[in-house]
């Protein structure tokens, strides 16, 4: 389904709360909604999260495969993510293939954990050349009430915090741990009313311009960045924005991580 | 259907192996309201089924051609989520979920009152987050729990049920491991109030006495089930008032 045509009130509407720093529920510029996490959630996955901020509402599942390595890399294990936002999540969201928006969200959330070097791809090497783990990640929105990015993003780090590799059910070993060596973070920012805020909910999204999406893993190091939608921002509204989401991001590890 | 296996599934006392004689269903937990951006929504959780229903409408329906021009028409989605099962589940409708979802559909349009509501559309999502065996059923009465919950007139609540057969022996709901094993599978669909059929499936092999106890046991179980739903919508609408 296309975005909603923007009704001029619900910007201006918008614009005037910027004027006085507000928001349309009442928080602060750069104040989050309480993130509500819980582990061990789907009995049929080998690790599992949802994570409720508001009205938004995730989940994230961790499922394992036995795949043959590429040859070019024959002693590395495989990762996959794939969003699912079925229509079970909202009127905007539509039934068929996954539409350009499912598959940015899949995309930038694989990229923040990929590129952390979080998942040791060695490790899940089985066999030499023939038999490795291949680790899928699949986050699915129940509820969409704006920022998906960062719901699936929390969700999906707790889930593989907590997985479990079935090394007896493929008769491969016995059960471990996945090994998880760094617990990387999306802070996502949209402006709303000529500024940005950071975890917007819906409304402010259908009203709202270019967002920013910051994925930072311990040490604050930047694993992957990703500027969507129509509009520009300067260097300095970058400045800002990163600065927070370097004490956001510690503050979501600190939750995920406990 | 498994087949005949050498796995027994039922004591000499005729005890199953998670302890329920052959009439019981397994436990069943429902809330409504669960998803706060739908106009109704409801979650079953029956036995280790974990399934969720969204509803959404009455809206304009789109295209046009789909319209009816004396009614709604019930735009019914069962999908099972990737990690719902043991092995991991390719995201994408499949000829099993688009069967479910159109005899879903129809077994839901027996009691909503589309006649209110011409050329609209009432939008059904069911999706199955853990799957351990009979989760059509508990998509139907889930989705009958969010169609209430959203407001939607209808005439009759839809509960579903099956009963089977493991080890020759007729049982009610069966649960994963004896579903493996299972010879035979009857889903019912059934009104809470009237009594009457509004969904019906059935596969295997039951002797003509053997099908009338599986019947029996299903009819037995609807009302358990409502006494469940009611409780849950009184929960979410504000009590017994």
């Amino acid at each position: 389904m296309p975005t909603p045509p923007v009704p001029e009130l619900l910007r201006a509407h918008l614009n005037k709360l910027a004027e006085k720093d507000e928001r349309l529920d009442g928080r602060g510029r750069f104040e989050g909604r309480e993130v509500i996490l819980e582990t061990g959630v789907l009995s049929n996955a080998e690790g599992s999260a949802r994570v409720q901020m508001g009205n938004t509402i995730v989940l994230a599942g961790v499922k394992f495969q036995i795949m043959t390595p590429y040859p070019d890399r024959p002693t590395s294990g495989g990762f996959m993510t794939s969003a699912e936002v079925r229509p079970v999540s909202g009127l905007h969201w539509e039934a068929g293939p996954p539409s350009p928006e499912a598959i940015e969200l899949g995309r930038v959330v694989d990229r923040g954990i990929r590129e952390s070097g979080c998942i040791d791809m060695e490790d899940l090497c089985i066999l030499p050349g023939e038999k490795a783990w291949q680790v899928i990640l699949d986050v699915f929105a129940l509820s969409d009430d704006g920022n998906l990015f960062d719901a699936f993003a929390t969700a999906a780090m707790a889930a593989l915090r907590t997985a479990t590799i079935p090394g007896e059910k493929f008769d491969v070993g016995e059960d471990r741990p996945l090994p998880v060596s760094k617990t990387p973070m999306m802070c996502s920012y949209h402006r709303v009313g000529g500024r940005y805020v950071y975890d917007t909910i819906r409304r402010e999204e259908i009203g709202g311009a270019e967002r920013i999406h910051i994925t930072l893993g311990d040490d604050n190091h930047v694993h992957s960045l990703q500027k969507g939608l129509k509009g520009a921002f300067t260097a300095a509204e970058f400045d800002e924005i990163m600065e927070h989401a370097r004490s956001r991001c510690a503050e979501l590890r600190d939750l995920v991580n406990n | 259907m498994g087949g005949y296996g050498d796995v027994q599934m039922i004591d000499e006392n005729g005890i199953r192996m998670d302890g329920r004689t052959a009439g019981d269903i397994r436990p069943v937990l429902i809330n409504a309201g669960i998803i706060p951006v739908a106009d109704g929504s409801a979650e079953v959780i029956w036995g280790n089924n974990h399934v969720v229903a969204a509803v959404y409408g009455p809206m304009e329906a789109h295209p046009r051609k789909i319209q009816k021009q004396d009614r709604a028409v019930l735009d019914v989605r069962y999908n099972m989520a990737p990690f719902s099962t043991t092995d991991r589940i390719r995201p994408g409708f499949n000829r099993r979920s688009r069967e479910i979802s159109k005899v879903t559909a129809e077994a839901l349009e027996s009691v909503v009152l589309t006649e209110l509501y011409p050329r609209s559309k009432i939008r059904v999502e069911i999706e199955v987050l853990t799957a351990e065996a009979g989760t059509r059923c508990a998509g139907i009465t889930a989705a009958s729990v969010a169609l209430a919950d959203a407001g939607i007139p209808m005439t009759d609540m839809v509960i579903s049920v099956a009963s089977g057969k493991i080890n020759g022996v007729v049982v009610c709901d069966l649960n994963k491991e004896e579903d493996n094993y299972g010879e035979a599978d009857l889903p019912m669909g059934v009104c809470a109030n009237s009594g009457e059929l509004v969904f019906l499936q059935m596969d295997g092999d039951l002797s003509p006495e053997e099908f009338q106890v599986a019947w029996d046991y299903n009819m037995g179980a609807i009302a358990p089930v409502h006494e469940i739903m009611i409780e849950a919508l009184k929960r979410s609408n504000g009590g017994d008032e």
